[in-house]
């Protein structure tokens, strides 16, 4: 081949290689450039140049067919590949992609993660979907060496990984981000590709499929290239965009023949631009290490417009101080002062003259945060990251949340409903045993796991009524312009629905502060059949619980754990994990229960829900550590100092769980409707021994016995009081059981049982009803 | 020289006068005003490394970056405050610091709650000053006093345990960085290389927080616990090996496995989670700082060697480690029983000794 075009190495999220890149194409004025993005996204360029456009923006190419995979190609301002595409516009130049198609691409990528199926609840864990995301599109993690370092670490999360992973972006920034001039840029990027490849060949880091997928496609690039040289471009006139690892590569791999291209594996796919984010740009949401500070990039991007090699260090400490300003903080123009100093230093130390993104953190930290991250992390976020918003020109784009939307309808034979005309659907979730493919057996699960997705992402097209049980459930379904609205809207939170949905956990987990709260979420993720989230849900709860004190609230969170558990195999969903986690918030709720039973009438009534869905919580499950629970019940029923409601009502449960013998019942009964005892605490004890078992109760005649007995000790303002509380306790009685006491009672005063009842359950005269209404006047504090 | 071998505790910059001689030697780096050494020679002393054939050994092991922090700091000639809770070797450090820059680590104000502004500026010796009236010969210079003088770096301990208007007597040394007696009609400007290294508490009671004027003065660096359960543990073997080799305890060094035990329960209850990151914990009112882990162990040293068999076993550990946890009230003594059900019981065999020990011991 006569000479070799002029290749420029770059990383692919750079603002010294943006930079530098358009002082090389002002220079070499070429007639073709060539950029490294799959082939057949070409049509989208026009829509990338176009004056509406405002980076960040993605290219979007995905599966057609599930299962669902996809690339993201995602371009900021100072993108390299960005930069040459405007400047070919801008000089009437063409400019073509050269990389792999897509649908090859995505054919290519057998390997785990990014796929997912509907109701498939064994989805990958979000973050290895990522991760993946990222391997399949390494070239634009960075010059690609870094993706290589970063696939090895994509296994686990192990720290060295994410060491070796800063010190190569501390490395990149420092050596080149701020390199002298475009001339060093480009040697020294060839040069760390070059070093990065021959590291991954000696130290076979990254799988196999990686270099692999690698040579084919510099292949593929060789080719293109090879073809633009044959229709006539000279090569000096010609100028190749590409990720610093490929310049060996394209300068030794041989060619892609026309057969080789063809025997290639391919998927039908579809391409689309979507809006970005800079928080999607940085590697805080799980994108590689290309840009894990996107506005700082900006920021340097800037600086080197401005010609003036430490301007992003002083807008860097500027914008933080700014922020902390705005959030009510003092900071002043000294403490930036100083911190500029300080960078200064911290750079010279650690062996630079300009100083990089660590040595501005440290600073910001010291100076403008008195030594704390936490207290600025808020603006650093901001400042490294920032809330920018790519648009896109006025434009029917189609998202793939989109598409996954109508395939679910399409796969779960929910197309009727996509109509305007409000529609009901009831499911059943059980299995349906009279079909044969295991997909139709659990139609309605599956059914059901996509429609409260649709809900959870706040989608209208499905609306839960009201009355659905664990095993039924009610829709109402109506499609409505909105809807594809809303999707277009989720579409920047995932790539498919199930995707959304988990953002959306994440995001709401982040925010949740109670354990009811996250338990919400637990049940959410539940209804949804997103175990991986379920599991994540469960251990921020497991966090949150562990400061909660609150007795009610952890009882309510029991409940609901519980009711997961119970239902878990009507949804088919792995519920062992929240076991332990049941058990922790149960061994603390026995453990608390003691001190929240101090307390006045009011406040039981919580604690008094909270005892009884406690006790349904320790019957329901057999793992939980039930003598705990009895222990604290047992000490609660004999403690005189606690609330009297509730020490009645730990008594009534181990009654009803066998464990209070007759004679210790007595014992108790006696002791609290003794004359020693104040009245109100003995009848509010009664009241809430009669709270639970009333049969066995009835029964006890004794227990009646005694209540006579103390009824007639009192004297009269006393009587008044008790009155006041048994009438209240016995409030909720049926007919049938004020019946069976007044037998009772009846029994003991030797009065016909008949006779009792009538007058028991007669309309009060107008003279009793006048009583009563002093009655509950009364004040008690004025005694 | 001679080292005086029943001297408790020899000043930093003499037990590691060989390090300091050699790293001065073995200078190649520009040298600051005032300073003895470059400040990346300050960093390999702290840090630990090697210069010619002299090993320099690790003076805080810990993040480096906390280290080059407090470097540049006092190379941009501002006065830098240690912060951190306690025993994270605040004042470990600022020793070492000084004894690198200066060769002399006694120049120190050791703050109390009766510390006077006189001790931080100047005070007299009032017999002489009765005598032959306000003179120089009378004048009793202070720490700082003496640092501004020589333009080196003076070392401030515990600043927040003064009260706040005798802290805010530095704000004026530290901006105008001169001292005047009026007295004498004396004006003394702080000469190249001074500055001032200052340590605070941040969890203690009875500390007086800082002015935000002093504040707005120093650079802070918050000193972190260790960063990992290995590190931590490198940290309590060597310390205890060091501070036990003086004291005759009877006893043998605790195992590793014992080290290990201890750096998990106080990491844990320190974090409020535990180690795998996958259970949160209630954490404790006290503070378990990795001082406190290694007088906890040489506290069982003590006990094992004096009335034990001179191994560190679990029943020895036991009764310290429930002292170190519960401090306060009810409150802890709720966090540790439900650290002992939740988490240590289920750790299995290893653990089962200890954990039937702390059982015994719990009310």
């Amino acid at each position: 081949m006569s000479g070799e075009p002029v290749f420029f190495g770059v990383r692919h999220l750079s603002p010294a290689g943006a930079f530098h890149l358009r002082r090389l194409l002002d220079d070499v004025r070429p007639q073709l450039v060539l950029v490294e993005a799959p082939a057949d996204l070409e049509p989208l360029l026009p829509d990338i140049v176009r004056s509406g456009t405002q980076p960040p923006i993605a290219m979007l190419a995905y599966t057609r067919e599930p299962p669902v995979r996809s690339l993201l190609y995602p371009l900021a301002e100072y993108s390299p590949e960005y930069q040459a595409m405007l400047w070919a516009r801008e000089h009437n130049v063409p400019c073509r992609f050269m990389d792999l198609p897509s649908d090859v691409f995505l054919a290519l990528s057998t390997g785990d993660g990014i796929e997912e199926e509907p109701g498939d609840e064994a989805g990958e864990e979000d973050c290895a979907e990522e991760a993946a995301g990222e391997r399949k599109t390494p070239d634009e993690t960075g010059p690609d060496g870094e993706s290589g370092a970063d696939t090895a670490g994509t296994t686990g999360n192990r720290p060295d990984g994410k060491d070796e992973r800063e010190a190569h972006e501390l490395f990149w920034e420092r050596v080149l981000e701020h390199a002298a001039d475009g001339e060093s840029y480009r040697l020294g990027a060839a040069a760390y590709g070059k070093q990065l490849r021959l590291r991954e060949e000696t130290e076979n880091r990254g799988a196999r499929h990686e270099h692999a997928e690698a040579r084919i496609r510099e292949a593929h690039m060789r080719r293109v290239i090879g073809q633009a040289l044959a229709a006539g471009v000279p090569a000096e006139r010609m100028v190749v965009v590409t990720g610093a690892y490929h310049l060996e590569g394209l300068r030794n791999v041989p060619p892609l023949t026309d057969a080789e291209l063809k025997a290639l594996p391919r998927r039908a796919a579809a391409c689309t631009l979507m809006p970005y984010t800079s928080y999607r740009l940085s590697s805080r949401s799980g994108y590689g290490a290309g840009a894990k500070a996107p506005a700082y990039s900006s920021l340097i991007w800037q600086g080197l417009h401005r010609q003036e090699p430490r301007w992003h260090a002083r807008a860097y400490l500027a914008r933080v101080a700014r922020f902390q300003r705005q959030e009510g903080h003092p900071v002043s123009t000294a403490d930036v002062i100083e911190a500029v100093r300080l960078a200064d230093a911290l750079a010279l130390l650690r062996g630079s003259a300009v100083p990089a993104l660590p040595d501005l953190r440290d600073a910001a930290i010291t100076c403008l945060g008195g030594g704390s991250l936490a207290r600025i992390s808020r603006a650093v976020a901001d400042t490294e990251i920032g809330t920018l918003m790519g648009t896109l020109p006025e434009r029917v784009s189609r998202t793939s949340l989109q598409d996954d939307f109508d395939r679910s309808l399409r796969d779960l034979k929910l197309e009727r409903f996509r109509t305007p005309v409000e529609q009901g659907l009831t499911l059943d979730l059980r299995e349906n045993r009279r079909v044969k493919s295991a997909k139709s057996a659990f139609l309605g699960l599956r059914r059901s796991f996509f429609l409260h997705r649709l809900r959870v992402l706040g989608i209208s097209f499905a609306m839960l009524r009201d009355g659905s049980t664990g095993r039924d459930e009610g829709w109402n379904l109506r499609w409505t312009p909105e809807t594809e609205i809303e999707l277009v809207e989720r579409s920047l939170t995932g790539n498919s629905i199930r995707q959304a949905v988990a953002a959306h956990f994440r995001q709401t987990l982040d925010e949740a502060g109670s354990p009811a709260a996250v338990a919400a979420v637990i049940e959410e993720a539940f209804s949804c059949g997103m175990s991986t989230e379920l599991h994540r849900a469960a251990a921020a709860l497991q966090a949150v619980s562990i400061e909660a004190t609150e007795l009610g609230d952890l009882a309510a969170t029991a409940d609901r754990l519980s009711f997961v558990l119970r239902f878990g195999d009507v949804r088919r969903m792995d519920t062992r994990p929240l076991e332990p986690l049941l058990q922790q918030i149960f061994l603390r709720c026995c453990l608390l229960l003691s001190a929240a039973c101090d307390c006045d009438d009011k406040a039981a009534e919580p604690i008094l829900s909270a005892m009884d869905s406690l006790d349904g919580v320790a019957r329901a499950h057999a793992f939980l550590p039930e003598e705990f629970w009895l222990r604290a019940l047992d000490d609660e029923a004999e403690r005189d100092e606690g609330n009297a409601c509730l020490s009645g009502l730990a008594a009534a449960i181990l009654l009803e769980r066998g464990k209070m013998p007759d004679d210790r019942l007595q014992r108790l009964v006696r002791r609290r409707l003794s004359p020693g005892m104040p009245v109100d605490r003995g009848a509010g004890w009664f009241a809430g021994l009669v709270r639970r078992n009333r049969h066995a109760l009835m029964g006890c005649l004794s227990l009646w016995e005694d209540l006579a007995q103390y009824v007639d000790s009192l004297d009269d303002e006393e009587f008044k009081r008790a009155l006041l509380v048994l009438r209240r306790a016995l409030a909720d009685f049926s007919a049938g059981e004020k019946n069976g006491i007044a037998e009772n009672l009846a029994e003991i005063w030797g009065l016909g049982g008949a006779q009792t009842s009538e007058v028991l359950n007669a309309a009060l005269s107008g003279e009793a009803e006048e009583m009563l209404q002093d009655i509950e006047s009364f004040n008690f504090d004025d005694l | 020289m001679q080292q005086p071998s029943d001297v408790q505790r020899l000043p930093a910059e003499q037990m590691f006068r060989a390090e300091l001689e050699a790293l001065t030697a073995a200078e190649t780096r520009p040298v600051p005003t005032g300073w003895r050494m470059s400040p990346w020679s300050v960093r390999t002393y702290i840090c630990g490394g090697r210069v010619g054939d002299v090993e320099i050994t690790p003076k805080y092991m810990g993040n480096e970056r906390l280290v080059e922090i407090a470097i540049a700091t006092l190379l941009t000639d501002r006065a830098l405050l240690l912060a951190g809770e306690p025993g994270t070797a605040k004042s470990w450090l600022s020793e070492h610091l000084c004894a690198a820059i200066n060769g002399d680590s006694t120049r120190v104000i050791q703050g109390t709650a009766g510390t006077t502004e006189e001790q931080i500026r100047y005070s007299w010796n009032y017999a002489l000053l009765i005598a032959e009236g306000p003179s120089e010969r009378a004048m009793l210079k202070s720490p700082v006093y003496r640092a501004m003088e020589d333009g080196a770096v003076a070392r401030f301990e515990e600043i927040s345990r003064c009260a706040g208007e005798v802290q805010d007597a530095l704000i004026s040394l530290l901006s105008e960085k001169r001292v005047s007696v009026p007295e004498l009609h004396l004006d003394v400007p702080a000469r190249k290389g001074f500055s001032l290294i200052a340590t605070a508490n941040t969890r203690d009671k009875g500390v007086n927080d800082m002015s935000s004027a002093l504040k707005r003065r120093f650079n802070i660096v918050v000193l972190p616990a260790p960063a990992s359960l290995e590190a931590e543990m490198r940290i309590v073997q060597s310390r205890v090996a060091q501070l036990t080799s003086h004291l005759d305890l009877n006893a043998a060094l605790p195992a590793e496995d014992i080290v290990r035990k201890v750096c998990t329960i106080f990491r844990e209850l320190r974090a409020g989670r535990t180690l795998d990151g996958s259970q949160k914990l209630k954490p404790t009112s006290g503070v378990l700082s990795t001082a406190e882990a290694i007088s906890l162990l040489a506290g069982s040293m003590s006990l094992a060697g004096s009335f034990g068999d001179g191994t560190v076993g679990d029943i020895d550990l036991a009764a310290a480690l429930q002292g170190a946890v519960i401090k306060e009230d009810d409150k802890d003594s709720l966090a540790w029983k439900e650290y002992l059900e939740n988490v240590m019981k289920k750790r299995g065999e290893g653990w089962f000794g200890l954990y039937a020990a702390c059982r015994e011991l719990l009310p």
